[in-house]
C-alpha cells in the first residue's frame, strides 16, 4: 500500500453527432479533404456572426440530464482568449460562469463494485482545428474548427488509475446509447485529459500534473500509473511536484514534460456579445426529458434480473443500444429470452461478422435479420417444425436472400412433416430392417452404430429429421 | 504598462518586438490603457452587468447544412486569402 492518497480527475471531450458545426452550417465530418468544410464564420473572418446550432444545445442538455446535473436556467457563452493558430479568432467560444450542467454524477462498474463519480460541470464549446508540423512550417486544417464539442469535467475523486479506465469505458458506452457521440477515441471524437496528484492521507489534494495526448482508455490508465509512480518517487525523496502539463508517449510508455514556459493561464473570459444566453423553455425541457433512456448499466442489471441472463450474456446484449433494443423486441414477440441471448452471441454474431454487419445495425435496414424474422425462426424451432441444424441454415438464408424463415423452410421442403405424419417412424423401421447386423450390435449394448443409423435416416429425409427424434425412435423400435 | 508585461503580450500574440521599440510601445500601450481606466472610475455598484443590449430571446439555428450557401462552395477563395497555402492547407511558420 502506498503511503499517499491519490486524486485523479478527468476532462472528457466528446464530439456531438450533429450534421453541422456549432456556429455555422458547415458539415461536421471526420476525414474529409483539408479545409473543405470551412466558411468565413469558422475561419474567423472579420464581421461574421455566429448562429447557435439548436441540435448541439439539445444533445448537450440530454447528456447533462442523463448525468444527473442541475440544468442551467441560463447558459452563457464566453470568449476564452488565447493565441494559437488552431483557432483563427484568437479566442474559443466556450462556457465558463454559466455552463449547461453542474453537479452531476454517474455510476459505473469497477471490479465487482458499482462506483459513483461526481461531475463538476458540463459545458458546450467549439472544437479547434488540426495542425501538422513539418520542417519550418505548420499546415492548418480547419475542418474540425467549430465542430460541436461537449466537455465533461469530473471531480478529482478517482482513487485508482483502474477506476479511470473503467469509468471511461462505461461513459463511452453511455454516450453511445444516448446517441450523442460515436465515442471513437481513435478518430478523436472522444478525447480525455487526466490530472493526478498525490498527498499524505488527510492532507487533501496535492500539486497536480495534467496528462494529455492519451487516445484510449487503457492508455489513460497506463499514463496515470506511470505518473503516480513518478510523483511518489519525488515526494518520497523530499522533493516537490511541479504543476505542469505532461504528454503521454505511447511508444515509450512514459509521460514527459511539455517544457513550455508555464505562465499562469489567463484566458480573460468574458461573455460572447454575439450570442444571447440560452434559456430553455418548458417545451425544450420536455424534449430533453423524452430523450432520456435507461443507461447501459441499469439495463444490464435489469436484463439479468428480468430475463435471467448471465452477466456475460447481459453484457454482450447491452453493449450497444441497438442490440439491447433488438433483444427486447424479439422477446416481446414471444421468443425465449435466454435462447435469444445465446443465439445473438453465437450463431447471429457469427453471421454478422462474416457479412461485416455491425452490432449497431441490428434492427436497422442494414440488417436482413429483423426482430420479427428471428422470433418467427424461434417459433418454428420451439414448435418442432424444424431442428437446430436447419434453423442455422435458415438463418444464413435470411441474411443471403432477405426472406422470411417460414418461406425459406417451405421452399426447401425442410418442415419436419415426416415426423408428424408418422412417416419418420416408417423410414427408421425400413432402415433398421435393411441393416440387421447393426441392429444386433445395438441390441448387444454397442451404442456406436446408432450414429450410422441416424446418418442413414438424415440422408433419407434430406436432413429434415430431428436427430433427437430419430434417436428416440431407434430406442423405441429396437428395445421395444 | 511594464515592459515585462508588454513582452508577454507580444509573445502570446506571436509578435517579434525589436528591443529599440520596447520603450516607445510600452508608452503607447500605457496611454491606451489609461483611456480604458477612465471607465473604471464610473460607479457601477448595484448595477447588473449588461452583456447583450439588443438580443433577449433564444437565437437558434436548425442543424441543416445548406448546400446553397454561397460560402459552402467557395472554400478555395477563402483559403487563397491566407498569406501562404498549398494543397488546401493554410500554411504558417512552425509553431510547435
Ligand atoms: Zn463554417
Amino acid at each position: 500500500m502506498s503511503k499517499y492518497d491519490t486524486f485523479i480527475g478527468l476532462e472528457i471531450h466528446i464530439q456531438l453527432l450533429t450534421e453541422t458545426k456549432i456556429f455555422c452550417n458547415c458539415k461536421s465530418n471526420f476525414g474529409d479533404e483539408p479545409n473543405s468544410n470551412v466558411c468565413p464564420v469558422c475561419l474567423g473572418y472579420p464581421g461574421v456572426l455566429p448562429a447557435l446550432n439548436e441540435e448541439a444545445v439539445k444533445l448537450s442538455y440530454i447528456v447533462c440530464r442523463a448525468m444527473n446535473c442541475d440544468l442551467a436556467k441560463e447558459g452563457v457563452f464566453e470568449r476564452k482568449n488565447y493565441f494559437y493558430p488552431d483557432l483563427t479568432k484568437n479566442y474559443q467560444i466556450s462556457q465558463f460562469e454559466k455552463p449547461f450542467g453542474r453537479n452531476g454524477y454517474f455510476e459505473y462498474e469497477s471490479g465487482d463494485e458499482i462506483k459513483k463519480i461526481r461531475f463538476h460541470e458540463i459545458h458546450l464549446e467549439e472544437d479547434a482545428g488540426k495542425m501538422i508540423h513539418e520542417g519550418d512550417r505548420s499546415y492548418c486544417d480547419y475542418n474540425r474548427a467549430g465542430t460541436c464539442l461537449l466537455e465533461i469535467v469530473t471531480e478529482p475523486e478517482f482513487k485508482e488509475p483502474q477506476e479511470a479506465e473503467d469509468f471511461l469505458q462505461a461513459f463511452r458506452r453511455a454516450v453511445r446509447h444516448l446517441g450523442v457521440c460515436d465515442g471513437n477515441m481513435d478518430e478523436g471524437s472522444m478525447r480525455c485529459d487526466a490530472n493526478i496528484s498525490l498527498n499524505l492521507p488527510g492532507k487533501g489534494l496535492g500539486t497536480k500534473a495534467e496528462v494529455k495526448n492519451v487516445n484510449s482508455s487503457r492508455f489513460v490508465k497506463k499514463a496515470l500509473q506511470y505518473e503516480r509512480k513518478r510523483q511518489e518517487k519525488i515526494l518520497k525523496s523530499g522533493g516537490t511536484v511541479i504543476q505542469e502539463t505532461r504528454l503521454w508517449d505511447e511508444q515509450r510508455s512514459v509521460t514527459e514534460s511539455m517544457r513550455t514556459k508555464e505562465q499562469a493561464h489567463d484566458y480573460r473570459y468574458f461573455p460572447e456579445p454575439d450570442l444571447p444566453p440560452f434559456r430553455p423553455d418548458e417545451a425544450f425541457l420536455q424534449i430533453v426529458e423524452e430523450a432520456q433512456i435507461e443507461l447501459p448499466l441499469a439495463r444490464k442489471q435489469r436484463f439479468m434480473e428480468q430475463y435471467k441472463l448471465t452477466e456475460v450474456q447481459a453484457e454482450w446484449v447491452c453493449e450497444e443500444k441497438q442490440s439491447a433494443d433488438f433483444f427486447e423486441k424479439v422477446v416481446s414477440l414471444g421468443a425465449d429470452a435466454v435462447t435469444t441471448a445465446k443465439w445473438l452471441m453465437g450463431n447471429i454474431a457469427k453471421e454478422l461478422n462474416a457479412r461485416n454487419i455491425a452490432k449497431t445495425d441490428l434492427g436497422t435496414d442494414s440488417c436482413q435479420l429483423t426482430e420479427k424474422r428471428l422470433a418467427e425462426l424461434f417459433d418454428l424451432l420451439s414448435n418442432n417444425k424444424i431442428h437446430a441444424k436447419i434453423a442455422v441454415q435458415t438463418l444464413q438464408i435470411i441474411f443471403d436472400e432477405d426472406k422470411n424463415p417460414t418461406n425459406i423452410v417451405k421452399e426447401n421442403g425442410w418442415e419436419q412433416s415426416a415426423e408428424d405424419e408418422g412417416e419418420l417412424e416408417n423410414i427408421v423401421k425400413q432402415i433398421l430392417a435393411d441393416n440387421p447386423k447393426v441392429v444386433e450390435q445395438i441390441k448387444g449394448g454397442d451404442q456406436k452404430p446408432r450414429g450410422f443409423i441416424v446418418g442413414k435416416v438424415m440422408a433419407a429425409t434430406k436432413g429434415t429429421a430431428n436427430p433427437q427424434s430419430v434417436q428416440a425412435l431407434i430406442t423405441k423400435l429396437i428395445e421395444g | 504598462m511594464k515592459t515585462e508585461e508588454l513582452l508577454i503580450t507580444a509573445a502570446q500574440a506571436q509578435l517579434a518586438l525589436p528591443a529599440e521599440e520596447e520603450g516607445r510601445l510600452a508608452a503607447a500601450v500605457t496611454e491606451m490603457l489609461d483611456y480604458f481606466a477612465k471607465m473604471s472610475e464610473v460607479d457601477v455598484e448595484n448595477l447588473e452587468p449588461t452583456t447583450h443590449a439588443l438580443i433577449r430571446d433564444n437565437a437558434l439555428r436548425a442543424d441543416n447544412s445548406n448546400p446553397n450557401n454561397k460560402f459552402n462552395n467557395n472554400q478555395e477563395a477563402l483559403i487563397e486569402r491566407a498569406p501562404e497555402s498549398n494543397n488546401n492547407f493554410i500554411i504558417i511558420p512552425n509553431v510547435l
